[in-house]
């Protein structure tokens, strides 16, 4: 039975009808479980709907009892003791009575007419409602009220009410007009039916044998025929509403035994209708509404004092005598055991409110508030909580109910927090990357922290705004050439000369002193003076070409005099010096910057960069300087250098993209700063090697704003951590190695600091003197250097090539040995064939001869096109370069237009052309060994992978070896479009950016980006070779000379370049 | 009926068809009475399935039902009806409160046979009884019909078939927010019958 789903018809006795209907579901739960008193469930939601009287806060406490009751409804369709209804109705309208907004509320009145069925005299609760003026405008309450009348059979009484209704416009009005009109109807059929009854009867009654009255002496009377009296009522038991007409004969019999006081249901009836309560009295206070003739008071039993008109008939049954067995009903029985307590570990409620015996609950509702009017003690506990709902809680159980709603709202509050720094987290994402969207678009072509420099210049110089123009617009183009190069590492930081200086001036004088520049009035050496040195700028600008040629002198600086031993050479330049102001300005812009909050809101570039300034910069404004001399030293000696601004310019977009990426942490790179320079005042020893350490962290400040290839898109101090490990695994792994390097020839151990390199000055390498002329950066590391032996006059192109790496660890050497090792035969001219490697105690210097001084960098900035055949001519080399290295295990890791050389096919007209490679790669800072190195630890910040298009195609666990295929891929593209290659996928299949089809070769070179990009797994020799021979079709009989044709034509180029 | 009885044991489609109007006769009449559609003065007392059952004694009311039953039985043997409703809607809003759905399962194959089903009469009746008895017993969760109403019978018949004159075609007339309940079923073999009643849910907790 149960599995069908068909209880509810088993015990439909026990379901009370509900006006609103039954919730089927709930029903059956109900009834499934009804025999288990207390189920777990139901006790949770009972003491839920509990904890939430006490604890409600919203405007509407009514609709927390209207759920608690329609709830209770539901769940206990038997009512009874267990639902505790009333109870609950009870409590409802007696919390609610002082809520003056509610009396209207159709809700409450429910309420309220729900109780009054609870009551045993709802008529009185009726017209106690209406004296309050609760629900007197809805029309529920005269209807009823009506019904309640009509049931009782006062249908006078009741068409009042509905009249009253009607009156009082109680809403919905349409409904108790309907109502109104049935009840009529249905009154004028009782009424003809009652006439029709009455006439019936009356004749009937004459006619038919008499009935007889309820509980009448059947003793006889008379003495001769000892019959019963007849005394019977008529239709009364079948119609007891109609009892009204009755009444009299019943009352006539009644009174025949005065004596014996009988209860009599007819006369109940008939005393009730006798009531003309036809107005609502006004009431003070909910009635008293029970009758309660028959209740019994207590007293002692024993005593039968007691008339016994007092007592019902039941207690008449005992008195007789015990020969039958009085029936008792089966609930009786039950009530005289103790009802099973509901099990304590579920209910822990300390008191349920059950339903008065006493009293009536209208009675209570009333003294409730006939108390809550006259309130005299004040109880010194939250008792309202504590007995708000049916059950009572302990104090305990409030103030842990208090405790969890506070942690609650803590706990949402947090969240909410949590929510609100994401959602603003995510704005600034979204802005950021806004930003960078933008940035390509926006033609600013300064870095913010070039814009702020100016900005500074602009305020410190504010006096002189007229002179400042010129050299503003100067400077633009200066950092046009700066910046220019993305792909290129790092820029000749190293020749950095005068920033240097400049730095060791403010530096000495600094720490000598330890006072404020302005303080100190002497001059053994000049101050350094960021206002004077704007001032300086201004003067010298004009005469450009001049100071140049004075502030180069290709002088070779001896590291153990440092920084420190600075103060004491001249200045270099005392034009500079020219037209210094007084320090006046100087308060202003120390003030300004003492001010300055050193927290860098991590996406404000803006801030980093001027706090960076401040915090381990004494003047920045130095790279303006120095690269606009560079550019007037490029500008104004050589025409063509023109060109150079307007091939590079494209570059800018990406370049200002990368940097608003960038984030650096300026406090971390302060204090590291900070500490090295207080070292470097106090051991001399130790400043040399100080000093070059230095000047990468400086130089890392100068590349954030110019070159961001180099550096990691994250901050530069976990870069350079990075960094750090990456030497020292180097050093590890070569240490077994030391005899396979020491014992070739060209490997030499001096055990000594390293030289101090530097552009346009002399060098002491082995037993020779260099002259540096030209700089290569690789990164901050590695620095290379073009340059000639002194003796010899610097006219030749091909020179030497010093490579210098700040760690003394001789990887360029080693992975040079190794290739010579693996390659054998295949290590042609594209290596570098003679090489020394000098190892130093801080640093280590590279050594190869005969490389032409021209990168393909050069090539691409000085050609607006590079013939088509060069471009073949060299990809065709590069793809064979990097096809030997990748046979030899090796991956170059960086290749890059800069860091590759042109070889003599290109540069040397006279070369041979089948054995002339047209590059030559001789740096391999980032190359990998991974023959040695286990592919485990591998460096993530290999420099291509860091670019745009690297960081895209290479995922997780690419292969080493694809990074060189984009390095290929993005040479090509430089070539090409002379911008860095920006790729997207396209139906799975990586692309360039760039319609391939507008160029030469269209359709080789897009087949090459093809293949090229979507390397995935494939072996990289295979493919290298692959795309060599594809390339190979290319050559035709006729390519030799116009490639020898095109050469020339460069040829002239390098030469008219050669100044340079 | 003299048929079946003659047979004792076998369900005929005829027998079947009649039967199901039968039950459909004093089912739609203890709805009426159940739900107060009408008066409970206009019923009179019948003894049926063993039950005291109320029918009504409204002569019009009556008629109309005959009327109803008699073609329904016609759709029965037929085998063209699928299903039964009785609608019970306000007179005054004509809002719909209570939904009776019977849905009958023909066999058409019963069409074609010619041998009478197995199954007693009384097992057919006992299951009939259940249903009424549950039907009756349906005030335990029903809602109080507040307001003064009316009733619709909408019968759901096979596609192809031709609206008689005395009927109109309607729609379904559903409670838009309605709880669900199925009550028992009954078979003869050839007609099945499920019982279902939907009531408008109010916003019970």
């Amino acid at each position: 039975m149960a599995s069908d789903g068909n209880e509810w018809e088993l015990s439909k006795e026990n379901v009370q009808p509900l006006r609103q209907g039954r919730v089927m579901a709930t029903l059956q739960e109900a009834l499934a479980q009804q025999d288990v008193s207390s189920h777990v469930a139901i006790q949770q939601q009972k003491r839920e709907f509990e904890s939430e009287i006490r604890f409600y806060c919203g405007d509407d406490p009514l609709d927390v009892w209207d759920r608690y009751i329609k709830w209770t409804e539901q769940t206990f369709p038997q009512g009874g003791k267990e639902s505790n209804l009333s109870a609950v109705l009870e409590r409802a309208v007696k919390a609610l009575s002082e809520q003056q907004r509610y009396y209207q509320d159709p809700r409450y009145l429910s309420l309220w007419l729900k109780f009054g069925n609870c009551c045993s005299e709802p008529l009185d609760l009726y017209s106690y409602l209406h004296s309050q003026v609760i629900g007197t405008s809805l029309a529920q309450l005269y209807i009823t009220w009506a019904e309640e009348l009509e049931a009782r059979g006062n249908y006078k009484k009741a068409d009042l009410i509905f009249q009253d209704g009607l009156r009082c416009k109680a809403e919905p009005l349409d409904k108790l007009q309907s109502h109104h009109r049935q009840f009529q109807a249905r009154a004028s059929r009782q009424a003809i039916e009652d006439l029709e009854e009455d006439y019936e009867e009356e004749s009937s009654l004459s006619a038919s044998e008499p009935q007889r009255t309820t509980l009448a002496e059947l003793k006889g009377r008379g003495k001769k025929t000892g019959r019963a009296p007849i005394s019977r009522v008529g239709n009364a038991v079948k119609f007891p509403s109609q009892g009204a007409r009755l009444q009299n004969p019943a009352s006539q019999q009644v009174s025949n035994c005065p004596k014996f006081a009988v209860f009599d249901e007819n006369k109940v009836v008939a005393s009730r209708t006798e009531v003309p309560v036809l107005v609502p009295q006004p009431w003070a206070a909910p009635p008293t509404i029970k009758a309660k003739e028959n209740e019994l008071q207590a007293g002692p039993w024993n005593m039968g004092r007691h008339p016994r008109s007092n007592m019902n008939s039941s207690t008449v049954a005992p008195a007789a005598l015990p020969n039958f067995t009085p029936y008792v009903e089966e609930s009786a029985q039950q009530q005289t055991m103790t009802p099973c307590k509901i099990e304590s570990s579920l209910n822990c409620v300390l008191s349920a409110r059950k339903p008065g015996k006493e009293d009536d609950p209208l009675r209570r509702v009333q003294n409730h508030q006939q108390d809550s009017q006259e309130k005299k003690e004040q109880p010194m506990y939250c008792k309202e909580r504590v007995y708000a709902g049916v059950e009572e809680f302990s104090l305990e159980e409030i103030r842990a109910e208090i405790y969890r709603k506070k942690a609650k709202k803590k706990r949402e509050e947090e969240l909410q927090t949590i929510a609100q720094k994401k959602a603003e987290l995510q704005r600034k994402i979204e802005e950021m990357e806004k930003m960078v969207r933008e940035q390509p678009v926006n033609h600013d072509q300064k870095p913010y922290g070039q814009q702020i420099e100016e900005q500074m210049l602009v305020d410190v110089t504010s006096d002189v705004p007229g002179v400042l123009k010129r050299p503003m617009t100067q400077r633009q183009t200066s950092l046009t050439d700066t910046t220019a190069f993305v792909e290129r590492p790092l820029l000749d930081c190293f020749s950095l000369k005068s920033r240097f200086e400049q730095d060791g001036h403010r530096k000495s004088s600094s720490s000598d002193s330890e006072m404020p520049p302005s303080v100190i009035p002497s001059v053994p050496f000049s101050i350094f003076d960021e206002s004077s040195l704007v001032e300086n700028q201004n003067v010298s600008l004009p005469t450009g070409p001049p100071l140049v040629c004075t502030k180069r002198p290709l002088a070779v600086r001896k590291s153990s005099e440092g920084i420190a031993a600075k103060e004491n050479i001249p200045p270099e330049n005392p034009d500079e010096l020219h037209g210094i102001e007084p320090l006046s300005e100087d308060p202003i812009v120390t003030e300004w910057y003492r001010n300055k909050t050193l927290c860098p809101s991590p996406e404000d570039t803006c801030d980093f960069v001027t706090a960076a300034h401040v915090a381990s910069t004494p003047f920045h404004g130095v790279i303006e300087q120095r690269s606009l001399l560079d550019e007037s030293k490029e500008t104004c000696p050589e025409p063509q250098a023109a060109s150079l601004s307007h091939c590079t310019i494209v570059n800018e977009d990406q370049y200002a993209e990368a940097l608003c990426v960038k984030k650096l942490s300026p406090i971390m790179e302060a204090s590291q700063e900070d500490t090295r320079s207080s070292a470097s005042s106090s051991s001399p020893t130790q400043i040399s090697i100080n000093k070059f350490q230095q000047i990468p962290e400086k130089l890392e400040l100068a590349q954030s704003c110019t070159d961001e290839l180099v550096s990691d898109a994250e901050n530069s101090s976990s870069n350079s951590a990075e960094r750090l490990q990456y030497t020292e695994q180097r050093k590890q792994l070569l240490q077994p190695l030391q005899d396979f390097l020491t014992k070739t020839p060209y490997f030499k151990l001096e055990p000594q600091p390293m030289p101090w390199v530097e552009l346009e000055k002399e060098v002491d390498i082995g037993n020779e003197t260099y002259s540096v002329t030209r700089e290569y950066v690789i990164s901050e590391d590695d620095k290379m250097f073009f340059a000639v032996l002194t003796i010899f006059p610097p006219e030749t192109s091909k020179a030497f090539l010093i490579k210098v790496h700040s760690e003394p660890v001789p990887w360029d050497f080693y992975i040079t040995l190794r290739l010579q090792e693996r390659l054998d035969a295949g290590f042609d001219q594209s290596f570098s064939d003679s090489c020394t490697c000098f190892l130093y105690n801080n640093g280590c210097v590279t050594l190869h001869k005969d490389i032409n001084r021209f990168t393909l960098q050069d090539m691409i900035q000085q050609c607006k096109v590079i013939p088509q055949e060069v471009v073949l001519l060299i990809v065709d080399n590069l793809l064979d370069v990097v096809a030997k290295l990748h046979t030899a295990e090796i991956v170059h890791g960086n290749l890059q237009p800069a860091t590759l050389f042109l070889g003599d096919r290109i540069c040397d007209s006279f070369a041979n052309a089948e054995n002339a490679s047209a590059l030559k790669v001789v740096d391999f800072s980032h190359s990998l060994d991974l023959k040695l190195q286990s592919r485990m630890n591998l460096p993530k910040g290999l420099p291509i992978a860091q670019t745009q298009a690297g960081q895209q195609i290479l995922d997780e666990k690419y292969l080493p070896y694809q990074v060189d295929l984009i390095g290929i891929a993005n040479i090509l593209h430089f070539m090409l479009f002379g911008e860095c290659l920006q790729v997207h996928q396209e139906e799975g299949y990586w692309k360039t950016d760039r319609d391939v089809s507008q160029s030469v070769d269209s359709d080789l070179w897009s087949m090459f980006f093809v293949q090229i990009l979507n390397a995935d797994g494939k072996s990289t020799v295979s493919l290298l070779r692959e795309l060599r021979e594809e390339l190979r079709g290319a050559f035709d009989s006729s390519f030799p000379g116009r490639v020898s044709e095109s050469l020339a034509k460069l040829e002239n180029l390098f030469n008219t370049e050669n100044i340079f | 009926m003299a048929k079946q009885q003659s047979r004792e044991q076998g369900i005929t489609l005829r027998g079947s068809a009649e039967m199901v109007a039968e039950f459909f006769s004093y089912g739609i009449n203890s709805i009426l009475y159940q739900r107060g559609i009408y008066p409970a003065e206009t019923f009179t007392h019948v003894q049926k399935y063993g039950l005291t059952m109320l029918v009504t004694a409204d002569s019009e009311l009556k008629n109309y039902l005959n009327n109803v039953v008699g073609q329904l039985k016609e759709w029965l043997s037929e085998c063209s009806v699928q299903r039964l409703v009785v609608v019970i809607s306000s007179k005054e809003t004509s809002e719909v409160l209570e939904r009776w759905q019977f849905d009958i399962e023909c066999d058409k194959a019963a069409k074609e046979e010619n041998t009478p089903r197995e199954k007693s009469q009384k097992a057919i009746q006992d299951e009939i009884k259940s249903v009424i008895r549950q039907i009756t017993a349906t005030v335990t969760f029903l809602p109080l019909l507040e307001t003064t109403c009316a009733f619709d019978l909408l019968i759901y018949t096979d596609r192809d078939l031709a609206v008689p004159e005395q009927w109109e075609e309607s729609g379904p007339q559903f409670i838009a927010n309605s709880e669900e309940v199925r009550l028992r079923s009954f078979t003869t073999t050839i007609h099945k019958v499920s019982t279902m009643v939907a009531y408008k849910k109010e916003a019970f907790p």
